[in-house]
């Protein structure tokens, strides 16, 4: 009597187990469903397409290749330019737009006067569409109406030919995109700010720490979890740049724009060969997560020391 | 095990939700609740560039028999509201003509870029194309050659065929058939304020006969070049198809081309001799300064460009900027050449009614069409008849563009690589306003379009 009884409880105890989780896939399953369809899938299909001939006009009569598209990549002179120029603009922007982002948040942070209106000010171009704020740059660059050269004009200084010069193109939008881009990193390094505690400054201020000293020993310290966060998040945006050259410049001149998303997009859609731009995709996809891979490892060995 | 079975009963789940769905939408039998539900749908994927337009009226003609009813869909693209509307009327006359046939329209957004192909691509590779579509004329050879669209040579009349102006059968005839037809032609030559002109006492060539020559035509443009303003707009910073619209035909007014006559390579066509020089010419009026590499979009209707080069649509821009301008014949080199295309018709292979199919492609091409088109595009008509009877082609500045369409437009070539070869021409174009060697440019080009045209090589 007792064994059975006892069984029956397991019995009873495992099925409210299993309907408990059975719950909880049901709970699940939305998310699960969404990825599988809107992100596991086109993945799958993005690795598949890079061994074949895919073409969009003929979707029926593709055939397998082996790793033809891949050899070709590393021989694919606008490839390689797109894969140098975004290698440049992350280089570039990643310190400098981190480093803007602290200092602003650093401003902001101060008590002074109308704080709110410049951390308004500051955050307001995130809002903004990166779609918009490419087509307002490119007014602003105008080589003879554009703001910036007027300005330029007025102080003596000749017409800058910012998008239109294979040497200057690149960095303007770099300035651009900090512009764009800084205020969102601002509001994080703002909450880091806010959460280093007020009485390591004051035991700062004892030690007679200067300034410079404080920002160096308490709040950069303070903010590296922070950083890591910022580092990874611009550094992976960085290498996914597209709208601003397929705006501001169609890539150019003489490709010194082209990016390697954009490159992906033109392959794909304009050139309609999805078998080489899902291999192009395969290859970005992995210096991506390489990327990715080697900051996180850096940044735990960092705080393992 | 347990796992997969509970994901794949979540996927049989998600699976019957689908199904139910699709149930619902085609019981539905209310048109605006369709409607709604495919803007959702486009909506969540992202796609509010789609529009569903349902023309004609709402099934009201009971008696007719169901069965009897032909169901078409043609796809049309959007780049001003006017011409979209146009378009729907023609469409919505043609359901009213025809008491068995019944067209479903889909206007589809065109940037100008790669909107519209964009789209027309998903589709394809969906599976999902209409019975007729608008294609862009020079890329017909790649629809073509896909078996994507069909030959409408069986169907077409002699008659009809030859009232056609010739750039538009050349544009849309790929491998000795006839595959697309165009309602409207483009062709490009300079605009020119008549008041600039006047004031430096220059004279307008008016018709092909006086057109200038290159050496003609970089003299004025010096002549009219001032502190404040530039003697000719390219408009530069267009980069892309208008590249090749109207920058292909200084390769050909120089006996030159951009790939050979039978399709097979470009190599000592769009690096040759006649190409590399006509590519230098447009880089000295880059060296001279008479024109701006990225010049601000009214340049020309405020006076700060003598001239400009570009289509027919600049006309309607300054009239309603109220200036006094006029249409001077594209410059010439070896012979005289202007440039060509516009959109076209081309019917599915996959059409379950061809017949009905091409009835619709021609009555969006018809006399009727073309006119009308003309008449709230600015665009010239594609058919010879049409010139006859619009007056606005008899005299100036428009006999100009007439004398152009009938008698110098040369179509961009048609070949399956169009894509590749196009984009290559716009790189290499464009870089004319860099200081480079464009011989080095040119050749770097012609081996992506060289690889491009193995895919097609059997």
């Amino acid at each position: 009597m007792g064994c059975e009884e006892i069984m029956k409880q397991k019995k009873l105890l495992k099925s409210h187990k299993s309907q408990e989780a059975f719950t909880g896939y049901l709970f699940l399953a939305p998310a699960l469903v969404l990825l599988s369809i809107f992100l596991l899938y086109p993945i799958g299909t993005m690795f598949y397409y890079s061994l074949t001939d895919f073409y969009i006009l003929s979707p029926d009569d593709r055939s397998f290749v082996g790793f033809e598209n891949f050899i070709r990549i590393f021989s694919d002179a606008q490839f390689l330019n797109a894969f140098g120029n975004t290698v440049y603009f992350a280089v570039i922007i990643v310190p400098v737009q981190m480093s803007v982002a602290l200092g602003l948040a650093i401003l902001v942070n101060k008590n002074i006067k109308g704080r709110t209106f410049f951390r308004t000010a500051f955050f307001s171009p995130v809002v903004m569409s990166l779609v918009v704020v490419s087509i307002l740059w490119t007014f602003l660059y105008n080589p003879s109406e554009g703001l910036f050269n007027e300005i330029l004009g007025a102080v003596g200084i000749p017409e800058q030919p910012f998008l239109t010069s294979p040497d200057q193109a690149m960095n303007s939008i770099i300035v651009m995109s900090i512009w764009q881009g800084a205020g969102f990193q601002m509001l994080i390094f703002l909450a880091g700010l806010q959460n280093i505690p007020e009485h390591l400054y004051e035991a700062a201020e004892i030690d007679g720490a200067s300034m410079w000293q404080k920002f160096l020993h308490v709040t950069l310290p303070g903010l590296k979890n922070v950083s890591l966060f910022i580092f990874i998040t611009i550094t992976i945006a960085a290498f996914k740049l597209l709208v601003q050259p397929m705006i501001m410049t169609q890539g150019g001149p003489l490709g010194s724009t082209q990016s390697l998303v954009y490159e992906i997009y033109e392959t794909g859609f304009n050139y309609r060969d999805v078998g080489y731009a899902s291999s192009m995709a395969v290859v970005f996809t992995l210096i991506v997560l390489i990327v990715a891979i080697i900051q996180r490892k850096v940044a735990s060995e960092e705080r393992g020391s | 095990m347990k796992k997969y079975f509970m994901l794949s009963s979540v996927l049989f789940l998600s699976g019957a939700l689908a199904a139910c769905n699709g149930g619902d939408e085609e019981n539905l039998e209310n048109a605006g609740e369709v409607a709604g539900n495919n803007a959702n749908e486009s909506n969540e994927s992202n796609e509010s560039n789609d529009d569903e337009v349902e023309t004609g009226e709402v099934e009201t003609d009971v008696e007719a028999t169901g069965d009897e009813s032909v169901e078409l869909e043609i796809w049309i693209h959007q780049t001003n509201e006017d011409e979209t509307a146009f378009y729907v009327d023609r469409i919505d006359a043609f359901n009213e003509a025809e008491d068995d046939i019944h067209v479903t329209t889909e206007v589809i957004i065109d940037d100008g870029a790669s909107a519209y192909s964009d789209s027309v691509n998903a589709s394809l590779v969906a599976g999902e194309l209409p019975d007729v579509l608008a294609i862009d004329g020079p890329y017909t050879a790649s629809f073509a050659d896909a078996d994507v669209i069909q030959s409408i040579d069986e169907y077409i009349s002699d008659e009809d065929q030859d009232d056609f102006v010739d750039s538009i059968i050349q544009q849309g005839t790929y491998d000795g058939s006839l595959y697309t037809l165009g309602a409207m032609e483009g062709s490009a030559g300079l605009f020119y304020n008549k008041e600039i002109f006047e004031e430096e006492g220059i004279e307008a060539p008016t018709s092909i006969d006086d057109a200038w020559d290159w050496d003609e035509f970089l003299d004025v443009a010096k002549e009219l070049t001032t502190e404040e303003r530039y003697g000719l707009n390219l408009f530069f910073d267009d980069v892309g198809e208008f590249m090749t619209f109207t920058g292909a035909p200084f390769i050909w007014s120089n006996n030159g081309a951009l790939i050979a006559e039978d399709g097979s390579t470009a190599d000592g066509y769009l690096n040759g001799p006649e190409s590399v020089e006509a590519f230098e010419f447009v880089s000295t009026l880059f060296d001279e300064e008479v024109v701006s590499q990225s010049p601000p979009e009214t340049q020309f209707q405020e006076g700060e460009a003598a001239m400009a080069l570009t289509g027919p649509w600049m006309g309607l821009m300054a009239e309603d900027a109220d200036m006094d301008w006029g249409i001077i014949p594209y410059p010439e080199k070896e012979r005289a050449v202007s440039p060509s295309g516009s959109m076209a018709y081309g019917m599915t292979a996959d059409s379950e009614n061809p017949d009905e199919a091409y009835e619709l492609l021609a009555w969006m091409t018809n006399e009727e069409s073309a006119e009308g088109l003309s008449e709230v595009t600015g665009m010239p008509p594609s058919r010879e008849s049409v010139f006859d009877s619009m007056e606005k082609y008899d005299d100036e500045p428009w006999s100009v563009i007439r004398e152009q369409v009938t008698e110098t437009a040369q179509a961009r070539p048609a070949t399956p690589a169009y894509p590749v070869l196009t984009d290559a021409f716009s790189e290499i174009y464009s870089a004319a306003a860099q200081d480079v060697d464009m011989q080095e440019i040119a050749d770097q080009e012609v081996e992506r379009v060289e690889r491009e045209l193995e895919r097609f090589a059997d």
